[in-house]
């Protein structure tokens, strides 16, 4: 079977399917402006203390709007038993991942490059230097949250609680993606020399490397018997 | 019928459990009571006889639960998935065991109940881990595909363990001085005899939880086919023209 | 060669015993209907036959491929038509077809997909949304899928339900098609009545066992 044309297929038909209603998208960015809303008021910041926190709200807000998509990911192949028509495809198992976690990958990123201006605006941040160096770190971080999230997406989506499950599960394994994120924007937005904070961007490399691995080839227990 | 493991299980497990009270017992009399005091830290070193030999012995659990995860995706056999659901609960009371010792060695010697300490943190990552793991079983029905989601979880959080291990310490490296840390207790002749003691008689005292967990497991589920087998019987007598 | 050749199956649901050691063949160009009352089991049958369920005991092969450890070989020359369309809302009839078969490795023309949809009857709502379209008209999608497909074997669970009269009648032509190019057709279903109209063989699953029955004990009501 076809693999690389089984991942186009897959990436076609969520995002057609997106575009369409464009519901996660909207509910992703809906909930990520309340959660920045919440977070300026209850940080009352100046530039310094800004400074220091940020990053890390901006991280806070990705993940847990990235949940909200990763969540849907799965979910939207409930409707109709569509699961179903997956697991008994003859395509293969690795490459439907790998087609769920470009789509989840290109949403988020999407979802990130539009609010990044928000954080600008709102905190008063000073990027222009930094501007390439911030998409590299949010397209690692980001592929490392989906690579993973993909597959507790599908683990969860059959199960009782499965919002609940989602988040409980990921965060924890997404810790070195998130201390990784946060330090490598914190040291691009205060404008460090790269050297500073390359570690954080080999780190996320690496995980980005080992588990889109390890969960591509998990990913065919979840959808089998 | 009964499997030949639990069988002998139910054999040797006293053995276990006897050597695991012995070396606890002892260790716990000559580090408590006959040791000397450390001479910087006093008294309180001997909580370390206790915290150590703990936070071991979950390491030790969780590579069981790794171990056995891979084991049964593989093979698939349900007495490794007992083994593996035996051992990430003990795994978690370990976990959260030496969490607790270690905070209480903390406040006195650093003033604080908690610490970002690498080791810390990761033990705490590692006792949510366990948590989902153990949510996870509860949460589905099919016993067969639970076993395949929890060996799953286990195996992804096995790998990234280490991981996790390596960023909180890169991370403390940047943000705290290494004045605090957990590798502040000096290894001496003394200390030497009871710690591996009580090493040793956790790592007993966890295969012998672990061995009688498992033979309940499995007993259980042997309990739950045969009622299911006697439902189907009865179900088949009805049903048949 | 044997379409579907099942030895000693067993299934259990959490130790409860669905039905064990059942044993039949069928052969290509047949078309097997199982009858049995609610609960026997017949969708878990199928379901294993699918391939989307692990029997417990037991094997079963179809088209000489190990049902359990060939799975991906199976899958490639089966097709199941359930209770679930296995349709995406947001797609248009065209489009769901062309995902389906994209994912089987197949690219149909769009002439071809025109014409399937044509055949079953909804060729005039071939970019409608499938948000908008009635169940009847779901499972004759369904159906314009299999003539695409041209699967060997085709199982259907209860393809009866939510089927008016015209759509029976689409049914049973495509399951003749089916037949008519040595492909097989597995289902299960309550309508003794659709069913017998095509049916070339027959059993009833009742108690955990199979009775399999002969054309002419199909024909007649004695049995039910």
């Amino acid at each position: 079977m076809p693999f690389f044309k089984t991942i186009r297929w897959i990436v076609w038909k969520d995002l057609i399917s997106e575009w369409r209603t464009r519901e996660t998208m909207s509910s992703m960015l809906f909930f990520a402006l309340i959660v920045i809303l919440v977070f300026s008021f209850s940080f009352s910041m100046d530039q310094d203390a800004a400074r220091q926190l940020i990053a890390g709200i901006i991280w806070v807000a990705f993940t847990f709007t990235g949940i909200i998509g990763l969540g849907k990911s799965f979910t939207s192949e409930l409707q109709n038993d569509c699961l179903e028509s997956l697991q008994m495809s003859p395509a293969p198992k690795g490459a439907i991942y790998l087609g769920k976690v470009a789509a989840n990958f290109l949403f988020m990123l999407s979802v990130e490059i539009l609010l990044f201006p928000l954080f600008v605006l709102f905190f008063n941040l000073d990027v222009i230097e930094a501007v390439g160096t911030l998409l590299i770190i949010f397209f690692l971080a980001t592929l490392g949250l989906s690579a993973v999230g993909t597959l507790f997406s599908a683990l969860t989506v059959q199960i009782r609680a499965r919002e609940v499950m989602l988040p409980v599960l990921l965060l924890p394994l997404a810790v070195p993606v998130m201390i990784a994120a946060v330090e490598a924007t914190r040291g691009a937005l205060s404008g460090d020399p790269f050297s500073f904070y390359s570690q954080w961007i080999q780190l996320l490399t690496i995980f980005d490397i080992i588990f889109t691995v390890v969960s591509f080839w998990l990913f065919e227990f979840i959808l089998d018997s | 019928m009964i499997n030949r493991i639990i069988r002998q299980i139910q054999r040797y497990k006293g053995w276990f459990g006897g050597a695991a009270a012995i070396c606890i017992f002892l260790g716990l009399y000559i580090g408590l009571l006959a040791s000397p005091p450390d001479y910087y830290q006093g008294e309180l070193v001997r909580i370390m006889y206790v915290h150590v030999p703990l936070a071991h012995t979950s390491t030790l659990a969780y590579s069981v639960l790794f171990f056995g995860s891979i084991w049964y995706l593989w093979k698939r056999d349900p007495l490794v998935d007992n083994m593996c659901q035996a051992s990430a609960s003990i795994c978690a009371l370990f976990t959260s065991l030496a969490l607790i010792t270690g905070s209480i060695w903390a406040k006195p010697t650093w003033n604080t109940w908690w610490t970002w300490d690498p080791r810390l943190v990761s033990f705490t990552v590692l006792l949510l881990i366990l948590g989902g793991y153990i949510m996870l079983r509860r949460l589905v029905d099919d016993r067969v595909q639970g076993g395949r989601y929890a060996a799953i979880l286990a195996i992804v959080g096995g790998i990234d363990l280490p991981i996790i291990k390596f960023s909180v310490e890169w991370w403390r490296t940047l943000h705290q001085p290494m004045s605090f840390s957990t590798r502040g207790v000096s290894i001496s002749e003394d200390i030497l005899v009871p710690l591996t003691l009580m090493s040793i008689g956790c790592w007993l005292l966890f295969a012998y939880m672990v061995m009688v967990r498992t033979q309940i497991l499995y007993l259980t589920d042997l309990l739950h086919a045969k009622k299911g087998r006697f439902l189907s019987q009865t179900h088949f007598s009805q049903t048949t023209p | 060669m044997i379409a579907i050749q099942v030895s000693n199956l067993s299934k259990a649901y959490g130790f409860y015993r669905i039905f064990e050691d059942l044993s039949f063949d069928i052969y290509p160009g047949e078309c097997f209907a199982l009858f049995g009352p609610n609960g026997a089991g017949k969708t878990t049958l199928l379901r294993i036959l699918s391939t989307l369920q692990a029997p417990s005991h037991g094997q079963f092969t179809i088209f000489g491929q190990n049902g359990v450890s060939q799975k991906e070989a199976v899958r490639e020359i089966i097709m199941l038509i359930a209770h679930g369309s296995h349709l995406y809302d947001e797609l248009s009839a065209t489009e769901n077809l062309q995902f389906a078969l994209g994912l089987r490795g197949q690219s149909p023309a769009p002439s071809q997909i025109k014409r399937a949809l044509d055949r079953t009857g909804i060729g005039p709502f071939a970019d409608l949304k499938i948000r908008q379209f009635s169940a009847g008209m779901k499972k004759r999608l369904d159906f314009a899928k299999t003539i695409l497909a041209q699967p060997q074997l085709l199982l259907l669970d209860e393809p009866y339900n939510a089927l008016d009269h015209a759509g029976v009648v689409i049914t049973n032509q495509l399951i003749q098609e089916t037949l008519n190019r040595a492909g097989t057709v597995f289902m299960t279903t309550h309508d003794r009545d659709k069913a017998t109209q095509i049916a070339t063989r027959g059993g009833i699953l009742k108690g955990g066992h199979l009775q399999l029955l002969s054309p002419e004990q199909l024909a007649t009501d004695a049995v039910f």
